[in-house]
């Protein structure tokens, strides 16, 4: 039974589509598969009247037996019988064998589809959406979604069977046939009424659960603390309490699902002693035969687990038609960064020119009002500013990550718009705050930069970075593997892998969010000195949390609230006393080397 | 018991379940609950019985009513038919219900013991186990544990008894009858077998296989950044596909698979082959007509054990799996003792290296190392990531033990300490300051739980933690965590040094990796920091040059050697490595002298 009931919440890229639309779309998807969906749909016909005929074909054989005993009709019938179980299950095979095929082959294309949607996306849709949830739209859903057709395809199956008996019940006997139909809604009923508890119990158990796995986390988490402290006891004692309670809870659901089927089985029950005394006064009356009487006895019992899944079935069935409904929501939004030419630029110099420029996130705030900036080439530009100044805006326009509003952006005097964006970026070099890696080696996340670089090349950038000392302290070298998001290295360390994936790039462009996190300082020498190597000789446009950096950068661009308040190098600022002195006591002061050498310790005599 | 007496932690009056193997110790769980095993067994019996009863009489109903002058007989019979469907049905439930009990206490049971275990196992056992492994085996590997008895040892059990229980009503019948379901069965046993094994692995392949494509997915989308500042674009896409399609395939196979459930054909034949043997001993006079439509009723019961055993199965097979981590863990031997009866004295907290090296396994990690500290000195400890410093520091509260040399505490190797004596006076702040999910009081507290406010209130003001603390709505009484506030890396920090005030331990050691943003805050750390070494020998792991340069001492480590040693003035002219560091603040520096040779 699944109660899909996570990753339900609506996000605003969602749209609503009638159930024309979904079932076109959803039609569409399987048009390629078209003949295999007809096959489908003729065995599933087949299977079905076979599964319905073995208990006809038994019921006219007691009837007739026991008229005539003769031993080929004896012979025929119970070859009949086995024919039908076997065809029965050989078109069964077919019919799953197909679904499969044309299922698998579908759900893949929907995946594509919406990988393929994801990836043109620009950086404005991924700051809204968390990651998670656009993976599990890609994955979940669309499995989810694969499930439900399957599910469909049985169900189906299943209903024309229950369908087909009962048709021919009322062929044999309407009246009889009548009080095997009145126990269809009992037990559809029954089952709706325990989804409703199942689900009150299931949501009380999952939270528990949580609960629980949150509690033994936190332990396992800060076990150190807890030892330091000799605290065990006090932990444990909350614990019991905890997983005493998750027992009730979780027994109390197991019996409620462990429940259901006898409860059924009572309703049953009473339609089968009906059928068993009304059919044998009919059989008295002459209006029925003793085969016909055994059938229905056969179809009370073969039609009630069917029955119990039809409960179920709408529900789930809404929500796979959600998760189809969220995967093609996905796959029909716009990306808003669209070029409209593309034109390659061979050598990029590196001339960066912003003409009244207007740009904000959302529509709330502007987050660059009428914004002019011109970048010369070769030129190291530090900009600083408080948070929200549009510091980092600046770098991720020129990265082309987002779409601005008004004005206009030009490199090397070509508009930024009309650029073919791959080999655009390729001559760019952006080193995010926190550098993102790859699951791989060290090696591969360098060569990253440039696909299909040498191993000497790769070296060779590595080298150039702090002289490569760094690579000592990697356990295997180039080689060591850097774990999920880099995390067997330290911060320090994927920021070096970062800058030797930018030095094996060679870019035109360099742009550099600095980290805020902090390094231990002879990594942070190692960095410092790879950035000398990197900005020399071209553009450099740093978002600057370094004292070093703006103290080395041509020209410092101090921002307020989206406008330039004042330029020029660290010097001349500081002299002015304006808001770059300001931000300098706020965020720099305690980089400088007078602060460090101010820090002494007051001579302290150790305490008795 | 041997790993008892090895434990930091133990449970008074714990049940003691039998570890020597995992099948062993799963036996010993139910047979904790044996009354509620052989319940359910009796009453499984006696609804199978009660089932193939009702299933015959419906068979042997027909030969009465065909009867003339049976009329009377009909309200008995279809009486009885009830009677029987609803003791069948009580009776299930209350089965169901046994093996509920005995599948819920198994999980709580069992988690309960290694939750106890895990207490007890040494911070070194810890730190080489993640987080999540251990999250895995107290959560899915107990609910497996939980599934592999009801539904899987449930469902096992419901097929043997409903396979045998039918069988003995079909030799009531007459004997010969056995013929066709015993031949069924053998060859429903071996094609169960076979199908097993054929779709567990594409089972097993394809669930990671989504595992992978998820992966690959996240990372893309997590590193959308590089991705498209790298223009790979492309690069993703192949990859994605590439697992997509791999993933197609496993589904579609295991498709193939199931759809070939062999089971299901046996089981069509053998009716067929059942009623035709049925119709031929009534031809001969041996059966009446009610007895073979008997027969086939009492099939029928046969096809709900024979097709659901072998999702029991896999069932089972997870739960031992399951069982099976938990046992290992539970039997880890974890290498430190509690060491009661050891030395305990008040510590003054001079620290002595001998020659001390440190191997993870085979990876070394110390090598070598000599040095001492006096009573109340700070020490800071320079290098790059791995180079060994938190290492260094986890030798002097015995995270871990020394493989080889000696580390000295007052003149006394560690390891003759009580571990008790040791650990309660040596402080530890890490870099990642772990807090528990309860209020900022409470975890100021958390080694001194009986505190007064005024105590905690002093501690943090120390801590320069006070302001804001109070700036909260709550102010000391402030949830920390997941339902309360998120604290940022320095007022984390702040709360453990009020920590170590409280708990005011004679030696501390700092991991201070945490950053200011701004120079105001980096005034109250620097403030809290200077603070908190008074009067106590302290160890700072820092990235704060400002705490380097005033240490008492510096030890630089390289690669697991320790390559200088000495205070600031000293290593300007000595350590080159240590030079580095400074030369980029454009200062005069010293010249190099050539380092001694000893």
């Amino acid at each position: 039974m699944g109660f899909i009931l996570d990753g339900l919440d609506a996000e605003a890229y969602d749209r609503q589509y009638d159930d024309r639309q979904l079932l076109r779309r959803i039609i569409g998807y399987f048009q390629p598969e078209l003949r295999r969906m007809l096959l489908v749909a003729f065995t599933t016909l087949l299977d079905t009247l076979v599964r319905a005929a073995v208990p006809i074909v038994i019921s006219r054989a007691v009837d007739e037996v026991s008229q005539t005993q003769s031993e080929s009709l004896i012979l025929t019938y119970g070859l009949l019988v086995a024919g039908l179980g076997a065809s029965a299950w050989l078109f069964n095979l077919i019919r799953r064998s197909l679904t499969g095929e044309a299922v698998g082959n579908v759900v893949l294309k929907i995946r594509e589809d919406a990988f393929d949607a994801v990836m043109k996306r620009d950086l404005s849709f991924y700051d809204q959406f968390p990651s998670g949830k656009i993976v599990s739209r890609v994955t979940s859903d669309t499995q989810a979604f694969s499930t439900v057709v399957t599910l469909t395809i049985d169900l189906i199956s299943q209903l024309v069977l229950v369908g087909a008996l009962l048709i021919y019940l009322f062929f044999v006997d309407a009246v009889l046939a009548l009080v095997v139909l009145g126990m269809v809604p009992l037990i559809v009923g029954t089952a709706l009424a325990f989804r409703k508890i199942a689900r009150f119990t299931v949501q009380h158990s999952r939270r528990v659960r949580a609960e629980v796995s949150a509690l033994v986390q936190e332990t396992v988490a800060g076990i150190s603390v807890a030892k330091t402290f000799r605290q065990e006891h006090a932990i444990y004692a909350d614990f019991l309490k905890l997983n005493r309670r998750a027992f009730w809870i979780n027994l109390r659901m197991g019996i409620v699902f462990s429940g259901i089927f006898p409860l059924l089985a009572l309703i049953v029950a009473f339609a089968m002693a009906a059928v068993v005394y009304f059919g044998g006064l009919r059989v008295q009356l002459g209006a029925l035969s003793a085969g016909d009487w055994y059938l229905f006895a056969q179809v009370v019992a073969l039609i009630w687990f069917p029955l119990t899944s039809i409960a179920s079935f709408w529900n789930q069935f809404q929500l796979g038609l959600a998760s189809g409904e969220r995967v093609f929501a996905l796959i029909d939004s716009e990306p808003r960064v669209v070029q409209h030419d593309k034109r390659v630029l061979p050598h990029i110099r590196g001339e960066i020119a912003f003409k009244h420029v207007h740009f904000s996130y959302t529509d709330k705030e502007r987050v660059l009002e009428n914004f002019s900036l011109h970048i010369r080439p070769g030129e190291t530009v530090a900009l600083v500013g408080h948070t929200g100044a549009g510091k980092s805006s600046i770098g991720k326009l020129i990265a082309r990550f987002y779409e601005f509003q008004a004005g206009s952006i030009t490199i090397d005097g070509v508009d930024i718009r009309a650029l073919d964006l791959s080999a655009y970026r390729a001559q760019l070099g952006v080193v995010t705050q926190a550098p993102f890696l790859f699951d791989g080696t060290v090696r591969e996340n360098i060569r990253y930069g440039k696909a299909g670089a040498s191993d000497a090349e790769v070296e060779r950038a590595a080298r150039q970075v702090g002289n490569g000392d760094w690579l000592k302290s990697l356990s295997d070298g180039l080689d060591t593997e850097v774990g999920e998001r880099g995390s067997n290295l330290s911060m320090g360390q994927r920021q070096l892998v970062a800058l030797a994936r930018v030095m094996l790039q060679n870019p035109a462009i360099f742009i550099l969010d600095e980290a805020t996190a902090s390094v231990d300082p002879l990594t942070e020498t190692l960095i410092q000195e790879g950035l000398d190597a990197i900005m020399k000789g071209r553009t450099s446009i740093v978002i600057a949390h370094r004292l070093s950096t703006v103290r080395h950068a041509d020209r410092i661009i101090v921002l307020k609230k989206g406008q330039i308040i004042e330029e020029g190098n660290h010097e001349e600022l500081l002299r002015r006393g304006g808001h770059y002195a300001e931000l300098y006591n706020t965020y720099f002061r305690h980089q400088s080397l007078e602060y460090i050498e101010a820090q002494r310790k007051p001579d302290v005599t150790p305490a008795n | 018991m041997l790993n008892a007496a090895k434990s930091e932690f133990s449970v008074a009056n714990a049940y003691r379940y039998d570890r020597r193997s995992p099948s062993r110790w799963l036996i010993a769980h139910v047979m904790r609950y044996r009354w509620f095993f052989l319940a359910t067994l009796l009453f499984y019996i006696g609804t199978y019985a009660a089932y193939t009863a009702s299933e015959a009489l419906i068979g042997q109903a027909i030969g009465t009513v065909i009867e003339p002058d049976s009329l009377a007989l009909l309200p008995t019979i279809a009486l009885s038919i009830l009677g029987l469907k609803l003791l069948d049905a009580v009776l299930s439930l209350l089965g169901v219900l046994a093996i509920e009990v005995i599948a819920q206490r198994m999980e709580v049971d069992s988690r309960e013991e290694l939750y106890a275990n895990l207490l007890g196992k040494s911070q070194t056992f810890h730190n080489q186990q993640r987080v999540g492994d251990i999250m895995a085996r107290a959560t899915e590997d107990v609910q497996q544990l939980n599934g592999m008895i009801n539904p899987g040892v449930a469902i096992t059990l419901e097929s043997i008894v409903g396979i045998a229980v039918p069988l003995v009503f079909i030799a009531m019948l007459r004997l010969e009858l056995l013929l066709v379901p015993v031949v069924f069965i053998a060859a429903y046993l071996i094609a169960v077998v076979g199908y097993v094994r054929r779709l567990n692995p594409v089972v097993r392949r394809q669930r990671e296989q989504f595992g992978k494509m998820n992966a690959n997915l996240e990372e893309s989308i997590s590193g959308i950044e590089v991705v498209k500042a790298s223009a790979q674009e492309a690069f993703e896409r192949r990859k994605f596909r590439i697992a997509a399609s791999l993933f197609r395939d496993f589904f579609v196979r295991q498709g193939y698979i199931e759809a070939r459930y062999l089971p299901l054909l046996f089981f069509g034949i053998a009716l067929g082959l059942a009623f035709m043997h049925g119709l031929l001993l009534y031809q001969q006079g041996l059966l009446r007509l009610g007895d073979v439509v008997a027969l086939m009723g009492i099939m029928g019961v046969l096809r709900w054990p024979t097709l659901a055993s072998f999702f029991s199965i896999s069932l089972i097979q997870a739960g031992l799996e399951g069982g099976r981590r938990i046992v290992n863990i539970l039997n880890t031997e974890t290498e430190l003792d509690q060491n009661s009866g050891g030395y305990k004295q008040p510590m003054r907290g001079e620290i002595a290296f001998e020659n001390v090296s440190f191997a993870y396994g085979r990876v070394h990690a110390l090598r070598n190392i000599t040095f001492s500290i006096r009573q109340g000195q700070t020490v800071a400890i320079v290098g790059q990531t791995g180079s060994g410093k938190s290492t260094l520091t986890q030798l002097i509260n015995r995270t871990y033990d020394v493989t080889g040399g000696r580390v000295l505490i007052d003149g006394v190797d560690v390891r003759d300490w009580d571990l008790d004596a040791l650990r309660s006076q040596i402080g530890k702040i890490e870099q990642d300051v772990f807090l528990f999910s309860r209020s900022i009081a409470e975890n100021i507290a958390f080694g001194v739980p009986d505190a007064t406010q005024e105590q905690i209130e002093e501690a943090a003001r120390m801590a320069q933690a006070h302001d804001f603390i109070m700036s909260f709505k709550d102010g000391y009484r402030t949830l920390v965590g997941e339902r309360g506030v998120t604290l940022s890396g320095g007022q984390r920090q702040r709360i453990a040094i009020a920590r170590a005030f409280l708990s005011n331990p004679r030696i501390l050691i700092l991991d201070d990796s945490t950053s200011a943003i701004d120079s105001a805050t980096e005034d109250e750390i620097q403030r809290a920091i200077r603070q908190v070494q008074q009067g106590r020998t302290t160890l700072l792991i820092t990235h704060r040059l400002s705490q380097i340069r005033w240490a008492d001492m510096i030890l630089v480590l390289d690669g697991g050697e320790l390559v200088a040693c000495g205070a600031h003035e000293e290593l300007l002219r000595r350590s080159p490595h240590y030079r580095r560091i400074f030369a980029r603040y454009d200062v005069a520096l010293p010249p190099l002298e050539p380092v001694p040779i000893n």
